[in-house]
């Protein structure tokens, strides 16, 4: 009688796995496809993957203004002082500006010489240059949102870690910490987003602190269980052999308890790739959840799912490198 | 040790915990008179419940939570009341708890990161008494492995070392053998006899097994079924290891049969 309960080959596995990923394909193929669902709605595989080539490296032309007022440092070698910059060099001078600015080789040129008072060596030089380069949206956004997680991660880790631990080790201070943490494990973090940009603004500093709010809620009721769940020999065991209490935690329970410490860390820096999105609708300049807000406000879904398969991805790299690390440092979990 | 007096004397120990319905007490330990006053082994038996690990506990300083240790009476360690943590005594468990991330050695060597050893004994002690101990119970060759890479018996040979490396007078062991096969179990004892043999002290050895008390005690102390009382106390004159042959003569098959009867009736009295 076939078994559905037998175990499998990783062989079979692959091949199983594989055959899913096809199968989605094939009917996302069709659907698109034969226009059964309108490209607007549903982009094709081809669509998404020419969206994913164009954001990932494109041709870019520029259009960069500099405005400074003159004389400026840059003109020491050209210009002496009480000397009038002539319209003909006016090029020459905008030239260098740019190039100060780091910006590429530009194609044209416009520039112009305001002067604040006839033939004074005082005015407001304005450039206008237009340049062409290649330039790739897709790494520079992906760069931006791993900076913010990476950034988030450091600090949930250094702030939540030790607060799970000491309220996994000391009773009393789970008893006063923990009707403060757990009800926010079930609350709605994304509601709280709005109260955060009142407090803090639209910057940075909101979209790290909701970055942070959003996984410690996890991480610090999950590290206090692994503290929690070492089996009491461990205290006892220290105690008896001359241990401090603060000895006790630190040589036996703590290193007992780091393989499911490191677990809550992967799932709450897990949980943090849902959240980017979130906190990069709001005013974000860059980032992924930038990408994709923008990609909606233009119809783009192809540029949509895009987004979504990079953020996807990304999660995925972070969880199973994190999870190769900890069976790398705490083997012996895997082992038992 | 170059200093093996020791005395250890329970007067009239009781110990009560709050029931678990939260009305009124439980009884555990009425009233339990006993002496240990030379090196030995002492091995405690009782029926499972009985307050065996109560009592190692006790002896061990090691007290449970928001509840007086002993309720009644008194613990006397050398002549001094002993009611907390104290470093005469040191427990091996059943479950060894080794840290699985360190070495055989720096497991053994785990309580010299404790202030009080490290102040205790000087850095050349310390390495001098980890070799020895290795070599003693027989780990010297597996020094640097994981205990994950240990049998259950070479585990409990670590748990054994590390408690034996503070050269305790007292050695208090909860069930040690318990869970391992009868085969290892043999071994372990007869290491056991060859260590004490080394370094005398005072060990209190909780057991549910009849044979185990007959091969390594001293003295079988016998509780009864709870609230426990001393029940028997039987002095074996039969010098360790004992042979197989002392094993199945008349006199050990009537100990045994003796402490038997008792743990059946006691089973009989729940």
């Amino acid at each position: 009688m076939w078994n559905p309960y037998e175990p499998i080959s990783s062989n079979l596995r692959t091949v199983l796995g594989g055959s899913a990923a096809i199968f989605v394909l094939l009917i996302w193929s069709l659907l698109s496809g034969l226009s059964v669902i309108s490209s607007d709605k549903l982009p094709s595989p081809w669509g998404v993957m020419s969206a994913f080539g164009q954001l990932a490296w494109s041709e870019s032309s520029q259009e960069i203004e500099v405005e400074k007022p003159l004389p400026q440092s840059s003109l020491a070698g050209t210009m002496q002082s009480g000397d009038v910059l002539p319209v003909e060099r006016c090029p020459e001078v905008c030239s260098a500006l740019l190039a100060e600015e780091g910006t590429g080789e530009p194609s044209s040129l416009d520039c112009e010489v305001d002067w604040t008072e006839e033939d004074a060596p005082e005015g407001i030089l304005w450039c206008q240059a237009q340049v062409t380069g290649s330039q790739s949206l897709l790494l520079t956004a992906t760069m931006w949102s791993v900076g913010r997680v990476l950034l988030a991660g450091l600090r949930v880790i250094m702030i939540g870690v030790p607060i799970g631990v000491t309220m996994g080790a000391a009773p009393r201070i789970n008893a006063l910490l923990s009707p403060l943490v757990d009800p926010f494990r079930s609350a709605p973090i994304v509601a709280i987003n709005p109260i955060l940009v009142m407090w803090l603004g639209i910057g940075e500093a909101m979209k790290i602190v909701f970055l942070v709010l959003g996984a410690i809620v996890y991480l610090i009721p999950m590290v206090r269980d692994a503290v929690q769940a070492v089996p009491r020999t461990y205290w006892v065991s220290a105690y008896d052999l001359g241990a401090t209490p603060f000895e006790a935690v630190r040589h036996s329970v703590i290193p007992m308890a780091m393989p499911r410490i490191a677990d809550a860390i992967i799932v709450s820096i897990s949980v943090m790739w849902t959240y980017i999105t979130v906190a990069e609708y709001i005013n974000a300049e860059k980032g992924l959840g930038q990408l994709i807000q923008n990609a909606r406000r233009f119809s783009a879904m192809d540029q949509v799912f895009v987004g979504i398969g990079v953020i996807v991805f990304l999660a995925l790299i972070t969880y199973s490198s994190m999870t190769w690390l900890k069976n790398a440092l705490y083997p012996w979990e895997v082992e038992a | 040790m170059s200093d093996t007096s020791i005395s250890v004397e329970l007067n009239g120990v009781v110990q009560e915990y709050p029931a678990p319905d939260g009305e009124g007490v439980v009884r555990i330990v009425d009233g339990v008179n006993l002496t240990l006053d030379r090196p030995g082994i002492y091995m405690l038996l009782g029926p499972s419940g009985c307050g065996k690990s109560t009592i190692l506990r006790m002896l061990g300083g090691v007290r449970p939570i928001g509840v007086k240790t002993p309720t009644e009476g008194e613990v006397l360690i050398n002549g001094t009341r002993c009611d907390g943590p104290h470093d005469d005594a040191v427990m091996v468990f059943q479950r060894y708890a080794n840290r699985p991330d360190l070495s055989v050695r720096d497991n053994v060597a785990l309580p010299f990161r404790f202030k009080l050893w490290k102040k205790r004994v000087p850095a050349a002690e310390q390495e001098k008494r980890i070799d020895e101990i290795l070599a003693a119970v027989g780990l010297a060759d597996k020094a640097e492995l994981r205990p994950s890479q240990l049998s259950g018996g070479q585990n409990q040979r670590v748990a054994l070392a590390r408690a034996l490396v503070l050269r305790p007078r007292i050695l208090l062991m909860d069930e040690p053998f318990g869970a391992l096969d009868a085969q290892t179990r043999e071994e372990m004892q007869l290491l056991l006899i060859e260590l004490f043999n080394a370094h005398p002290c005072v060990i209190v050895f909780v057991t549910h097994d009849v044979d185990e008390a007959l091969a390594l005690g001293d003295r079988v102390l016998v509780l009864s079924t709870r609230p426990a009382r001393l029940a028997l106390d039987i002095p074996l004159a039969e010098p360790r290891p004992r042979s197989t042959l002392w094993k199945r003569s008349t006199e050990a098959s009537r100990t045994r049969d003796k402490i038997l009867h008792q743990l059946h009736e006691s089973g009989q009295d729940r």
